[in-house]
């Protein structure tokens, strides 16, 4: 188990390497942009995005087998002014200083920007636009908030899609895929007006097909020019394999396993020129890849090393790339993480299992190179092979946090809960991290945070912020004049709805907007149905165009403050209101012995049903709420409990909390447990997590649980880890991830970064270098509870 | 109103009649060391013996018991105000007075007072084992009784695997093999495993560390070849006490010889229970025992198995 030379030395640059940004595809973008003025807004896209394949810098790194790069660097990060510059603009001169995820931007380069680049997008990007539009009253609720965030929907690309290797890319090839719209454009009637807007699509469709192909080729081209020039045999020789690997792909249907990697890059590559996307999905690797292993295999053309280290090679072409957003958005998304999300297990669509030798293939790979990237998710079957099972816990041995592990039912009774046909359903992968998808699908899968913990700020404080003392949601009355438990439940719900309704104004704005400034030719080319239909994902050519998702966080501690205000307040009647919002504006200072009683009130996720009852209730709310709404196309809205980062920016601008929770402090994520409250087994947290109901919050629920890493360290303890999964997904469980990492492993990679830059730990739904998180950050992930007692 | 009234008492005079109840140091889930899969282990008080270096002294004695973690307290008093015995925040100054009845442990803000012994209705223990049902069958799991020692309440234990066996539950005892076989054997005839102790083969070393003799675990060490469980006869290898290569051949050239179906498992003594000396205000056990090293116990295993008897591994 050693990684060839080659992989080991891409791997060092990019354990070394700090991103840099580059302004190459923003410049491209924005002179096309001024070039054509007037034309639909399809065209426009689709040409900006051919000018940005024929005219990128074409790089060939050192040793590389899968090549493309979005710049000029090898660790890059792209600008996309027609979502949004003004964040851009206010931060850059802080870019390489920033706590969390800080990128390389040179004094030339930023005076390129603010010179050449901005002004063009003033008033025009979907970000001017957005602000234009919505009121004051949205605004001061849901823009910039930590309370409401709903920005990556408006200030960026919008990623969350997974492009269809399986029926629409490798069969056709984008050369297929351009024959096919030239073949449906011209069955179409140029004097019908709706046929008209078909027209313009396919026309993109042409245009962003030929880019791609244009783009590979240039590399082909490169290749062929390096080869001419190079001494070293062995690399002559791989550098004729690239030229022909990229004057075949993604033009034609792959035709070996080596073309298919280098296929799969080059769409990738080209959803990162489009938009700088979040959550650029790969989808069912092990299934769509399969096949050319198998056959390459058969055939004599390749070996399980030889492809384990293309395999490498792409996974470190995932991590290189880095998702350029505003400090904000990192809070939220911390550690350089884009979510290229990669499935693997889980069951075919006959239901006969789909565990095959790429599957151990994707983990073998992560073990050993430890990259962030693809964010790598595993679906597990009831009958899961118990070697499919050792390897995926003998990963989670190693304490990287991957793969994220989810029941390979409950992903497919969420998404028939959304509407998805049986055969479409069963073939779900993962979006962004824990989102369950189909690759038929147009959705916008992590589109709004809402923290419950805010509305409940809100209701115990006249509807003003407990830090600013400023009103941002609706009034209320003086919390210490609060007469029972039910008047104040009530009073929180007033605030959430009115909290959940901005969240509905705010995104069918974002999407209204969307429509009009930023239709996604490429991304639509990769989707069978929008070919077929003639219509862009933003015009709903999708099979399944799913309402967006609400990702609710601050579950468990909101239930922990209601249960204490139950039992304190007005059972046991050991406190009362007005001392207890002394105690909140005091900041539990003084209130010590208070203190002490409210923790000492049971806590979500120790299996109590006293407080998780409270919390199912809180989510039963949230679900029957959000899902009322329709949206800009007339879905309905969804539901998740996701994680990301997000317990740390919204814990941020909160006040003290009931629970004993002290201002500012992380609140919650997912359906997990506060930090250290779940002091039972960890059973008691699967169970009180399953109480939650999984399946209709169709988005996706997450829990993170720590696990010593003496209970994973034997055989027998980690198919005991395997046991102790199966059940939280026979109860309905959808998804856990595990840090096994040792504090003290922990704390001396906090003291000495330098002998650490390959260490994963689980953030939340998704792992990253932990030398790359903010000092908060990482103090956060080792106050979470270890539970030892396995 | 009168009728339902009249039911109630009914109950409740038959549960005095029908339940069986008695003295529980703690039922923890998500045991993996004690027998197969994911398992509910009952530590049940009451052991005859008193290992010098026993790591759950709070189950020597079948009396409720209440312990006092210092570090925890912060001497707030709420404690003295509940309690009927009128005892202060230092319990263990006064513990003679002490009934156990746990008023402390319940108003307790910091969990500095805690049940470390309750005298408790078997049918919630049960329940509570039912809780993690899931857990046992996705894992091969089940109850293990353990201790103070299992053994110690026959009664209970007879009631206890009767109504889990009947469940359908994995059930495995861990005792120190001191008791009477008859008063046992049913409840020993519905487990799957057995562990049980050997701590030294020399009777005098033993009833100095133990203040028993070996003589009644060397006969039922024999007596378990009447039974159809698995058995693993275990040594908590006390560095200074049992660690000699000699006691472990003899041990296990017994063990070959009596019990010729019986694994050994060997594990290495560990201080983890100083904090319960503390709380119930125990003198400490004596630093003189150690911890034997990994080579040490590499080797004393090789031993057992070059006298025919296979090692188990739970860990």
């Amino acid at each position: 188990m050693a990684v060839t030379e080659r992989v080991e030395k891409i791997r060092q640059n990019y354990l070394n390497e700090r991103p840099h940004i580059s302004c190459e595809r923003a410049r491209i973008w924005t002179e096309s942009f001024k070039r054509t003025e007037g034309l639909p807004q399809q065209i426009r896209t689709a040409q900006a995005f051919y000018d940005a394949c024929n005219e990128l810098p074409v790089n060939i790194f050192e040793g590389e087998l899968i090549v493309g790069a979005s710049g000029e660097y090898r660790r890059c990060g792209i600008l996309t002014p027609e979502y949004g510059w003004k964040w851009v603009n206010d931060e850059m001169d802080n870019f390489a200083t920033r706590p969390q995820d800080p990128y390389d931007m040179t004094d030339e380069q930023r005076e390129f920007c603010r010179k050449e680049i901005f002004p063009y997008w003033k008033g025009k990007s979907v970000e001017d636009t957005f602000l234009a539009r919505v009121s004051d009253e949205t605004k001061r609720i849901g823009v910039d908030t930590g309370f409401l965030d709903t920005d990556s929907k408006w200030r960026g690309g919008i990623g969350e899609i997974t492009p269809d290797y399986a029926d629409q890319l490798f069969p056709k090839g984008f050369g297929g895929i351009k024959r096919e719209a030239m073949e449906r454009m011209s069955q179409l009637d140029e004097t019908k007006a709706e046929d008209m807007k078909k027209m313009d699509f396919y026309k993109s469709i042409i245009l962003v097909c030929d880019g791609i192909v244009r783009l590979a080729n240039r590399y082909s081209e490169k290749a062929l020019e390096m080869a001419a020039v190079e001494k070293d045999a062995t690399r002559k020789a791989e550098l004729e394999q690239i030229a022909k690997n990229c004057a075949a792909v993604p033009e034609n249907p792959p035709t070996s396993f080596r073309e298919a990697i280098q296929f799969a890059w080059f769409v990738e590559l080209g959803g990162i020129i489009a938009e700088n996307p979040l959550a650029l999905n790969i989808g069912r690797f092990d299934q769509f890849m399969y096949p050319y292993y198998e056959a390459d295999e058969k055939a004599g053309k390749i070996d399980y090393d030889t492809a384990l280290e293309l395999v490498e090679c792409l996974w470190l072409k995932y991590s290189e790339w880095v998702w350029v957003i505003s400090s904000n958005t990192a809070g939220f998304f911390a550690g350089y993480t884009n979510f290229e999300n990669l499935t693997i297990g889980g069951t075919k669509v006959d239901g006969s299992n789909g565990i095959n030798t790429i599957s151990y293939m994707a983990i073998q790979a992560t073990k050993e190179i430890k990259t962030h990237q693809p964010t790598l998710s595993c679906r597990i079957q009831p009958d899961c092979p118990p070697e499919f099972m050792e390897a995926v816990t003998s990963l989670v041995a190693t304490g990287c946090g991957f793969p994220a592990i989810h029941s390979d039912r409950v992903g497919y009774q969420m998404l028939r809960n959304l509407g998805c046909d049986a055969d479409d359903a069963k073939d779900w992968s993962n979006c962004g991290c824990v989102v369950p998808h189909s690759r038929k699908t147009f959705e916008w899968t992590s589109s709004c945070n809402i923290s419950f913990t805010a509305a409940l700020e809100f209701a115990l404080n006249e509807g003003k912020s407990r830090l600013t003392g400023k009103l941002v949601a609706l009034p209320e009355k003086d919390p210490k004049t609060f007469t029972s438990y039910e008047e104040i439940k009530q009073a929180y719900f007033r605030q959430f709805s009115y909290m959940v309704k901005h969240g509905v104004i705010s995104l069918i704005t974002a999407q209204e907007i969307n429509q009009e400034k930023a239709p996604r030719p490429f991304l639509s080319a990769c989707n069978e149905y929008c070919v077929k239909n003639g219509a862009d994902l933003v015009d709903g050519g999708a099979k399944y165009n799913i309402g967006p998702v609400f990702t609710g966080c601050g579950l468990a501690v909101t239930a922990n403050c209601f249960a204490v205000i139950k039992k304190l307040v007005f059972e046991d009647k050991v406190t009362t209101m007005s001392e207890l919002i002394d105690a909140l504006n005091a900041n539990w200072e003084g209130f010590d012995e208070l203190r002490a009683k409210v923790q000492a009130v049971p806590k979500y996720g120790n299996d109590i049903d006293y407080v998780d009852s409270i919390a199912k209730e809180l989510a039963d709310y949230y679900y029957h709420d959000v899902t009322s709404y329709t949206d800009y196309y007339g879905h309905h809205f969804t539901t998740a409990f996701m994680g990301i980062s997000n317990y740390l920016p919204t814990g941020k601008v909160l006040g003290a909390t009931p629970d004993g929770r002290k201002a500012t402090e992380p609140i919650t994520e997912g359906v997990s447990p506060y930090t250290g409250s779940d002091t039972s087994t960890c059973l008691a947290a699967l169970r009180s997590s399953a109480k939650m109901g999984h399946d209709i919050h169709a988005g996706g629920t997450l829990l993170n649980l720590r696990l010593n890493h003496d209970l994973v360290a034997t055989e027998r303890g980690r198919a005991n880890l395997g046991a102790m999964l199966q059940s939280y997904f026979a109860m309905g469980g959808f998804h856990v991830q595990f840090n096994t990492v040792s504090n003290e492993t922990l704390k001396d990679a906090q003291a000495h970064p330098e002998n650490y830059k390959d260490l994963l730990v689980r953030v939340a739904g998704y792992s990253t270098q932990f030398v790359n998180l903010s000092k908060s950050m990482q103090d956060s992930i080792m106050a979470r509870n270890a539970h030892e007692e396995f | 109103m009168q009728i339902s009234c009249q039911h109630d008492k009914r109950n409740k005079e038959r549960k005095i009649i029908m339940g069986v109840k008695g003295y529980i140091m703690q039922a923890q889930p998500f045991s993996v060391n004690d027998g197969e899969g994911i398992r509910t282990t009952i530590f049940m008080a009451g052991c005859p013996l008193r290992c010098k270096w026993c790591s759950n002294p709070e189950g020597f004695s079948q009396k409720p018991l209440v312990g006092w973690y210092e570090r925890k307290c912060i001497g707030c008093g709420a404690c003295t105000k509940v309690c009927p015995q009128g005892i202060g925040i230092n319990m263990n100054l006064e513990r003679d007075k002490c009934i156990g009845c746990g008023a402390c442990v319940d108003v307790c803000p910091k969990g500095a007072r805690s049940r470390l012994v309750t005298f408790r209705d078997a049918d919630e223990v049960i329940a509570e084992v039912k809780k993690h049902s899931i857990f046992y069958q996705y894992s091969g799991g089940g109850v293990t009784f353990s201790g103070g020692e299992a053994t110690a309440q026959p009664e209970l234990l007879d009631y206890l695997t009767s109504k889990l066996y009947d469940m359908g539950y994995s059930l495995d005892i861990e005792t120190c093999g001191y008791f009477k076989f008859e008063s046992v054997k049913k409840s020993l005839e519905r487990m799957d495993l057995i562990f049980m102790d050997l701590k030294h083969m020399d009777p005098d070393v033993h009833r100095q560390y133990t203040g028993v003799s070996n003589a009644r675990t060397l006969k039922n060490i024999q007596n378990l070849n009447l039974v159809p469980a698995d058995v693993v006869i275990r040594i908590p290898v006390i560095g200074g006490v049992n660690d000699s290569e000699e006691n472990i051949r003899k041990s296990a050239a017994f063990v070959h010889k009596n019990l010729p179906k019986a694994k050994m498992e060997l594990l290495p003594y560990h201080k983890f229970g100083t904090i319960k000396y503390e709380a119930l205000g125990m003198e400490l056990p004596s630093a003189d025992f150690y911890r034997p090293t990994p080579e040490a116990m590499q080797k004393l295993k090789e031993i057992i198995v070059s006298e025919g008897v296979k090692i188990a591994d739970y860990r």
